[in-house]
C-alpha cells in the first residue's frame, strides 16, 4: 500500500486553516449587509463553491479530451475526481443560492438562468454518475465517461445562455450592472477581502479533495485488477 | 457469373476498397428506411405514443385558445422529444440485439458514415412523425400559423440538433446495463439548451413575433447544431469501439 | 434609517449545509478508502494462497 506522501498532509492541514479563516471572515469580519442583513454572509461560500465547481466540471471536459486522445487511464481518474468534487461543491452552491433567495426574493427557488444552469449541470453530471454505473469494462467506462463529461461541458454554456433569454433576476455582483436586479448590493473593501479569500480558500479545499479522490480512483482501479487476477 | 471472375474482381481492389463516405452512409440509411417500411414497428409507436401525449395535455392543462396561444410550442416539442427518445433508442438497440451493430462495425466504411446513417434514417423517423402529428394539432386545434415555412424550419432545426445528440447518445446506452431507462437521463439534460431554443423560437413566431426577436434562439439553435454535430462525428468512433 | 432585518436564521441554516455536506463527502472519501484498503488486503492474501497452491 501506498503512503499518503507528505505534501498531501500539509495540504489538508492548510485546507482547514484556510477554510477556518474563510469562515471567520464571511461570519466575522465582513460587515452585515444593510438591506438582507446576515443572510448575506453565506454568499461568500456561495461563490467560492460556484467558482471551484465551475472550474471542475471544465477541467472535467478537458481530462475528457486528453483521456480520448491519450487513453491514459490518469486522465480518466482526474475526470471522475474531478466531476464527483465539482458536484459536491455545487450541491452547495445551490442550497445556498436557494436559501439566500428566500429572504432576498420570497422565495426558494427562481428560474433564472443561473439557478436553472446549476440544475441542470447538477442533473448532467448526476447522469454521467449513472452512465457510469451501468458499465463493468474500464476501458469503456473511460471512453463513455470522457465522451460525455465533453458533451455536458459544452451544452452547459449554451444552456446558459439559452435560458438567458427568458428572464432574470438574479443579481450580477461583479461589474457595474448590480441595480439592476433585485437583490444585488455593492461591495465594501472588507466583503471584498472576504470574497477573494473565499475564492482562494475554496480552490485550495478543492484541490486537496481532487487529490484525496485521485488517489481513491487509483486504489479502486488495483483492487479491481486484483479482483480480476485472483478469480483467474 | 462464376467464382474465378469473382474472386478475379476482389484481387483486383484488394482490402482498400472502400465505398465512398456519402454512398456509405446512404446504404445504411436505405437500409434503415426499408426495414422500417417493411415493419413500421417504430414509426407507428411513436406516432401512437404522440397522440396519446397531446391527448394527456389537452386535458392536464386544459388548451383552451388562451392557453394554447402561449404553450403551443411547449406541447409540440415535448412531444417530439419524448417521441423522440422513443424512436433513438428502438433504432440502436435493434442494431445491438441482432448483432447489426458488429457487422455495421465490420464493414470497411468509415465508422463516421456509421453515425451519419444512422442519423439521417433517426431524423427521418422524426420528421415523419412531426409530418404526421403538426397537421393534427391543426386541425384539432384550429391552429393554421403553424404552417408558416419559418415555423417549420425552426422544427426542422430544432430536430436536426436533438436527433444529432440522441443518436450519439443512444449508441452509448445501449451499451449499459440500464440502457432501457438511461437515455433520457443523458440525453435530456445535454439537450436543455436546443428543445428551449426551439420552443422559444417557435413561440415567438406563433405569437407574431418581429423576426429580430427570434434571431438570438434562431442562431444560438444553429449553433447547437452545428457544434454538436461535429463533435458527434469526431468521438462517435469512441464510442462503437470495441 | 430602515432597520436591518433579522436573516440569521438563514445564515446558519446556509453554513450548517455548506460544513455538512463537505463533512459527509470527506467521510464517504475515507470510508472508500478505508474499504478498498480491507479488499486489497484481502486479496492480497488470497492471492499469496493461491501462488503457494501452485
Amino acid at each position: 500500500m501506498q503512503s499518503k506522501p507528505i505534501a498531501l498532509t500539509i495540504l489538508d492541514i492548510v485546507s482547514i486553516i484556510v477554510l477556518g479563516i474563510a469562515s471567520y471572515l464571511a461570519l466575522v469580519f465582513a460587515p452585515t449587509e444593510a438591506v438582507m442583513g446576515d443572510v448575506q454572509r453565506v454568499f461568500y461560500f456561495h461563490i467560492g463553491t460556484a467558482w471551484v465547481g465551475l472550474v471542475g466540471f471544465v477541467l472535467a471536459a478537458v481530462s475528457g479530451i486528453a483521456y480520448l486522445i491519450t487513453k491514459d487511464m490518469r486522465w480518466d481518474r482526474f475526470e471522475v475526481a474531478a466531476v464527483e468534487v465539482s458536484t459536491m461543491f455545487f450541491f452547495i452552491t445551490i442550497v445556498l443560492g436557494s436559501i439566500w433567495a428566500r429572504p432576498a426574493w420570497n422565495t426558494w427557488w427562481t428560474w433564472d438562468p443561473r439557478l436553472t444552469t446549476a440544475a441542470v449541470t447538477e442533473l448532467i453530471y448526476i447522469a454521467y454518475f449513472m452512465l457510469r454505473q451501468g458499465i463493468e469494462d474500464p476501458d469503456k467506462r473511460a471512453r463513455f465517461g470522457a465522451v460525455y463529461a465533453l458533451l455536458g461541458g459544452l451544452s452547459a454554456p449554451i444552456t446558459f445562455m439559452v435560458i438567458r433569454l427568458f428572464r432574470t433576476i438574479h443579481p450580477v455582483v461583479i461589474g457595474n450592472q448590480s441595480a439592476e436586479a433585485q437583490g444585488g448590493f455593492s461591495m465594501t473593501p472588507d466583503m471584498r477581502t472576504a470574497f477573494f479569500f473565499a475564492l482562494f480558500a475554496f480552490t485550495i479545499i478543492f484541490i486537496d479533495m481532487m487529490w484525496h479522490r485521485i488517489r481513491l480512483g487509483g486504489l479502486q482501479e488495483k483492487v479491481e485488477q486484483l479482483k480480476l487476477n485472483v478469480s483467474i | 457469373m462464376t467464382d474465378t471472375t469473382k474472386t478475379t474482381s476482389l484481387e483486383k481492389q484488394p482490402m482498400e476498397y472502400r465505398p465512398s463516405f456519402f454512398k456509405a452512409t446512404m446504404a445504411i440509411v436505405q437500409k434503415d428506411l426499408s426495414a422500417e417500411f417493411r415493419s413500421r414497428e417504430l414509426l407507428s409507436a411513436m406516432l401512437v405514443f404522440s397522440m396519446l401525449v397531446i391527448l394527456i395535455f389537452n386535458f392536464a392543462l386544459e388548451l383552451d385558445i388562451k392557453v394554447r396561444q402561449s404553450v403551443t410550442a411547449g406541447v409540440l416539442w415535448t412531444t417530439f422529444a419524448f417521441a423522440g427518445t422513443l424512436g433513438l433508442n428502438r433504432s440502436m438497440a435493434v442494431e445491438k440485439d441482432r448483432g447489426c451493430m458488429d457487422g455495421l462495425l465490420l464493414a470497411p466504411v468509415d465508422r463516421s458514415a456509421i453515425f451519419f446513417g444512422k442519423a439521417i434514417s433517426n431524423l427521418a423517423f422524426m420528421l415523419i412523425v412531426e409530418a404526421i402529428v403538426l397537421p393534427l394539432y391543426a386541425l384539432l386545434y384550429n391552429e393554421v400559423r403553424i404552417f408558416q415555412p419559418s415555423f417549420l424550419g425552426v422544427i426542422l432545426l430544432g430536430s436536426i440538433g436533438y436527433i444529432a445528440v440522441g443518436t450519439l447518445l443512444s449508441a452509448m446506452s445501449v451499451q449499459t446495463r440500464t440502457r432501457d431507462v438511461l437515455l433520457p437521463i443523458l440525453l435530456f439534460p445535454v439537450a436543455v439548451p436546443v428543445l428551449l431554443a426551439s420552443v422559444k423560437a417557435s413561440g415567438g413566431l406563433l405569437n407574431n413575433a418581429t423576426f429580430a426577436e427570434i434571431l438570438v434562439p434562431l442562431n444560438l439553435l444553429i449553433v447547437y447544431d452545428v457544434i454538436f454535430i461535429a463533435v458527434a462525428f469526431m468521438v462517435f468512433d469512441f464510442v462503437v469501439e470495441e | 434609517m430602515e432597520t436591518i432585518p433579522d436573516t440569521s436564521g438563514y445564515m446558519i441554516a446556509g453554513f450548517v449545509v455548506s460544513f455538512l455536506t463537505m463533512g459527509l463527502y470527506v467521510l464517504s472519501i475515507y470510508l472508500r478508502n478505508k474499504n478498498l484498503n480491507q479488499d486489497l488486503e484481502t486479496l492480497l492474501s488470497l492471492e499469496t494462497e493461491q501462488t503457494k497452491k501452485k
